[in-house]
């Protein structure tokens, strides 16, 4: 180590290399591990007035993630239901969204990889547009659409297919599309660029070798993309189960997503050390998802992130 | 036959996916401009700016734009200069570290928002009851806890987009540097800085829209200054009016505006390598002239036009006035209302003979008592300066709630249950 | 110019981990040498000019620039300059500005480092080229703007790191003429890397021959060329037939080799071996191809060769024969084209002779590889 680090200044320059290392040491340690640490730290302890942290009812406790799966104490209920239902309920509902985005997105991530053109450029600024556009204003967007004097319900009871305007927002099918929606540029570009590398001439063989379009998509093209995919799929999983402002603005009044609740600990509730082991909960399942879709796919880190 | 059939679905596949990816911003942007207190674009009333003036009115808004543009740039500067140090670390870094070191600064992009917001906001306060500081601090300041949030992810795409330019350089440019007597310093300035600068622009537009679009962190840090996309959440989550669909048609213009302009750029520069490999040096400065600019540029020509179709908006609005059109649907809506009115009236009058003629058969014994209240609530309605006024307000209000407090004198002529409850 | 500034390793140790890049180098250049280290590919040659330039610390021993110990002293305090093998001019910075950058770090104005780029722009033969960015000049153009922006540093040793490997071949010939009248003009020293042994030859006053972290031998350039140290040194400047065998007989400064396959042959003992082998030893002899000629058939002595044509070539200034020799290496003859007519051998068994003092053998060694 102290050969690395004289290298390292070496190399650098005794100034410059103080202030990348200094950089870097404030931004690993200081802004990503010991917060992670410190709220770790936070989440086993009691939810304690300000004058009292630190005294000798600051101890250690299980209290916040036993409320969780029992609910409070002396409850109804020997389950906390409610909260393990947002739970579970968010993440299948950002699985589902993750596939859906898979499926919508395989097609044009083929499409965009495997032709010519200058179109394509034109194509991959209109991909780009939405995603520049505030998360807001994008759910906002979709409010006016689903609404209930909304463009589609306008539309359906003009067509004649609806007699009453039906609640897209109520029926969280709003949701679902605004967070499908929200994520489709990281779910296309990873596949994208890997699809692009792929050799036209692979795909060519196969269709001479007589191979039908879905078996050269199965065989050739899909292990080819799987690091794209892998990819994709892990950046839409995250921001689905860690997205917060789609549900406030599209989800309906009787439905949660799991980052709200970690919300209201925060901010209705003022337990903090309650939010915070929801925030664990959260981060610890969604490691365990990354991990299990790079042991699934076999893909490392570093395909992450491209 | 087959390959057709294939190709045809592919672009209506295409032209599907791209209405639902920009129909929503084309129909926010449309709405805009419809003159109807709730954001939608039918019916369509009138084409109004009104929602513009409207919102550059709100002084939340404002302050929101204010706060945003601080925070970005303290996050573009914060996160620029972190993401250049990760990026020059990893390219040295000893290499039995560099798979945990990867690991570690490229986390933050997968671990969710509001985890990195809550974490902050713990850690820093921490470190301020540590320190002994009180709740007005400067670490507990919104401002610093939400460059620090968001600085912790957004480094990490700038360290993305910064290592892929660095893995080019060639390290033996800082060393000639150096060998010429340079400083560390100077090499990195002069040699090294420089060859970066499109990178660091990149990365700089990446952070600044990352900052200004991000809710999940922001929204449990920005303490007493609440960014623009926190005040747009407000908003969209208590009542929404077509002045954030005036808002969000800016926010599309401007994106469309600079994706165009950087486009037609970089194609320029295409052409002018493609002419430089043809031309020879000295010719090349007479043949690029402005004119080809454009020659087989799209992005340019969808530029120019776009500007065009700016500049005819801009004028319409200031010479356009609704006024009238605005009055038209007032007085449409206002037949429209009389004519239910009248049709109520109508059928309340049929039921009202029906009933004296059963009651007729029972007797005569209360006839007279509903009268009275019943003329006393139709006088009010029907009064023609009351009408007036309480349109007005119909107007401008969402038809959504119809039965505001201001309409209690409707209220009670559109329910045909409390028109039943009178008697 | 200054007289010259010589450089002085004194057993010079770089390891990296495990790796022993330069094993105890003493190597003494005079001020206003044109100094060359020759070498293949990875034997430490652009390690050592790394240690000189300050790139690189030595694990044990020392540089020495003008007398001065070097360590612990950064590549931007030492008195050297450097071309790169890739020559590494900065690509965003124009011509002028990339020659004069050793003056704007120190603050010169803008009209000064004109002036003197314009100057140095004289000297390489590129005048009214300033303006130009690099990538807007040929190779050789660059070339010579790299060797501008050093001297432009005014240093008193400049170190040149393989600069014409990525020349063409007839660019590279001029090349060396220029470098060789640049370096006798401005008479500092100048260090040389190279794996080319005619660059080696053609410019330099003294050679360092290295393989593998060693330095075989340091002489000049006919000294490594008729007289060298080592097998290694004898295989790899210019083409040698190599004959191996064991010492027979040691008569002075001659010995009797008993070659493998041509049978005893006498040769004479390289300077730096001399007194130091014996009989039995093994033993490598080498006979340039032009040291050979054409013996009337059926001569037989201790120096005469005979062996089977495999294949003739003519290549202008010379007739090539190839015979076979031993171990599927074939024996290289090469006779000058003074106008005579040529036979074809080709298929039969010829006699070459030579002159023992054209034959040196030294104690059997690694060969370079071809």
């Amino acid at each position: 180590m102290p050969g690395f680090l004289k290298e390292f200044f070496n190399r650098n320059g005794t100034g410059m290399g103080l202030a990348i290392l200094g950089l870097v040491l404030f931004w690993t340690i200081g802004l990503i591990i010991l917060p992670q640490l410190s709220m770790l730290d936070f989440s086993f302890r009691p939810n304690l007035p300000p004058p009292e942290i630190g005294g000798p009812k600051d101890v250690y406790t299980l209290e916040n993630y036993k409320y969780l799966i029992y609910g409070p104490e002396g409850g109804s209920q020997s389950y906390n239901a409610v909260d393990l239902r947002v739970f579970f309920r968010t993440l299948i509902a950002a699985v589902c969204v993750t596939i859906f985005n898979l499926i919508i997105c395989y097609p044009i991530a083929y499409y965009l990889g495997q032709s010519k053109g200058s179109h394509i450029r034109i194509f991959a600024i209109m991909l780009i547009i939405p995603y520049w556009i505030n998360e807001i204003l994008r759910a906002f967007a979709l409010r006016i659409i689903f609404g209930e004097t909304g463009v589609l319900n306008t539309l359906f009871m003009g067509l004649g297919i609806f007699d009453t305007p039906f609640d897209f927002i109520r029926n969280d099918i709003a949701l679902y599309a605004g967070l499908g929606y929200a994520y489709i540029l990281l779910m296309i570009f990873p596949m994208y660029n890997v699809i692009e590398s792929l050799d036209g001439n692979q795909i060519e063989a196969a269709r001479d070798l007589g191979a039908p379009w879905w078996r050269i998509h199965w065989r050739v093209v899909i292990p080819y993309a799987k690091p794209g995919i892998s990819s994709g799929c892990t950046m839409v999983f995250m921001l689905s189960a860690g997205a917060l402002a789609a549900p406030q603005i599209l989800g309906g009044p009787s439905s949660l997503w799991f980052t709200q609740l970690i919300y209201q600990q925060f901010n209705d509730n003022n337990d903090w050390p309650q939010g915070a082991a929801y925030a664990i909960v959260l981060l610890v399942t969604c490691i365990l998802f990354v991990l299990a879709m790079m042991r699934l796919f076999k893909v490392n880190m570093g395909d992450i992130g491209k | 036959m087959n390959t057709s059939f294939l190709r045809i679905s592919i672009w209506v596949y295409l032209a599907i996916f791209f209405a639902y990816l920009l129909g929503p911003l084309v129909i926010m942007s449309i709405t805009a401009f419809n003159s109807s207190g709730f954001p939608r674009m039918s019916p369509w009333e009138c084409l109004t700016f009104q929602w513009f003036s409207e919102l550059f009115q709100d002084q939340r808004i404002l302050n929101g734009i204010k706060n945003s543009l601080i925070i970005g740039a303290g996050t573009v500067v914060l996160s620029v200069a972190m993401g250049l140090a990760g990026a020059l670390m990893l390219t040295q870094i000893w290499p039995k570290l560099r798979a945990t070191y990867y690991t570690i600064i490229i986390a933050p992009i997968l671990i969710p928002g509001v985890v990195l917001g809550i974490s902050t906001l713990v850690f820093w306060d921490r470190i301020n009851r540590m320190l002994g500081l009180g709740a007005d601090s400067f670490l507990s300041n919104g401002v610093f806890l939400t460059v620090i949030g968001q600085s912790t992810f957004i480094a990490s795409y700038c360290m993305l987009v910064l290592v892929a330019r660095l893995q080019r350089y060639d390290i033996a440019l800082t060393e000639a540097a150096l060998d010429l007597g340079a400083t560390h310093a100077q090499a990195f300035r002069k040699i090294l800085l420089p060859f970066m600068r499109p990178a660091i622009a990149s990365a700089a537009v990446l952070a600044f829209l990352a900052s200004f679009e991000n809710y999940n962190t922001t929204t449990f840090t920005f303490g007493e200054y609440p960014t623009l996309t926190i005040e747009l959440a407000q908003k969209v989550r208590y009542g929404i009016t077509p002045a954030i669909s005036a808002l969000a048609f800016i926010i599309v213009a401007l994106t469309v505006f600079f994706a165009l302009l950087n486009e037609a750029k970089l194609k320029r520069q295409e052409l002018v390598a493609a002419a430089r490999k043809k031309a020879t040096v000295e010719e090349l400065a007479g043949k690029i002239k402005l004119p080809s600019f454009f020659a087989g540029n799209m992005a340019a020509v969808l530029l120019v036009v776009f500007a065009v179709a700016t500049i005819t908006v801009v004028g319409t609005a200031t010479a356009y006035n609704p006024a009238q059109c605005i009055a038209n649907v007032k007085e449409q809506k206002q037949l429209e209302a009389e004519q239910r009115i009248q049709e109520l009236r109508k059928q309340r009058e049929e039921r009202r003979k029906q009933r004296e003629a059963e009651e007729a058969e029972q007797g005569d014994a209360q006839q007279s008592a509903p009268k009275p209240s019943n003329n006393s609530g139709f006088g009010n309605v029907f009064a023609p300066n009351t009408l007036g006024g309480e349109e007005d307000e119909g107007a401008a209000d969402t038809e959504e709630q119809p039965s505001g407090s201001n309409n209690s004198g409707f209220g009670g002529v559109f329910d045909p249950n409390s028109l039943q409850n009178d008697q | 110019m200054s007289a010259g500034v010589g450089v002085d390793l004194e057993n010079l140790w770089i390891r990296f981990g495990d790796f022993v890049a330069v094993r105890d180098a003493n190597v003494n250049i005079n001020g206003g040498d044109f100094f060359s280290f020759l070498g293949p590919s990875g034997c430490g040659k652009t390690t050592i000019l790394r240690a000189v330039s300050g790139f690189l610390e030595p694990s044990e021993g020392n540089v020495l620039i003008g007398g001065n110990n070097m360590r612990g002293i950064g590549p931007n305090k030492r008195p050297t300059a450097l071309i790169f093998q890739n020559l590494a001019l900065f690509p965003l910075m124009k011509v002028w500005e990339n020659i004069t950058f050793s003056m704007e770090i120190k603050g010169a104005s803008a009209a000064e480092r004109r002036k003197r780029a314009d100057e140095l722009l004289d000297m390489i033969a590129l005048p009214g080229q300033g303006d130009k960015l690099p990538s807007e000049l040929s190779g050789g153009q660059r070339q010579r703007v790299a060797i501008a922006r050093a001297l432009c540093a005014e240093p008193d040793v400049l170190l040149l790191d393989e600069p014409l490997s990525a020349l063409d071949l007839k660019l590279r010939q001029h090349m060396r003429t220029e470098l060789r009248e640049i370096q006798q003009r401005v008479g500092i020293t100048f260090i040389y890397i190279t794996h080319d042994q005619g660059e080696a030859l053609t410019m330099s006053d003294n050679i360092a021959v290295m393989r593998a972290g060693v330095i075989d031998q340091i002489a000049d350039g006919k000294t490594i060329y008729n007289d060298p140290n080592t097998a290694f040194a004898a295989s790899f400047v210019g083409e040698n037939n190599v004959f191996r065998g064991k010492v027979k007989q040691v008569m002075g400064n001659e010995a009797l080799i008993a070659t493998n396959r041509s049978g005893d042959l006498v040769a004479r003992i390289s300077t730096a071996n001399q007194g130091k082998m014996k009989e039995g030893d093994d033993a490598m002899m080498f006979i340039r191809p032009e040291a050979f000629a054409i013996a009337s058939d059926g001569a037989a002595g201790d120096h005469f060769v005979t062996a089977r044509v495999n294949h003739e070539e003519f290549e202008g200034n010379v007739f090539n024969i190839f015979t076979e020799g031993e171990g599927g290496k074939e024996i290289k003859v090469s006779i000058p084209n003074l106008g005579q007519s040529f036979e074809d051998h080709t298929g039969q068994n010829i006699t070459l002779e030579y002159e023992t003092r054209n034959a040196v053998v030294v104690p059997a060694g690694e060969l370079a590889a071809e």
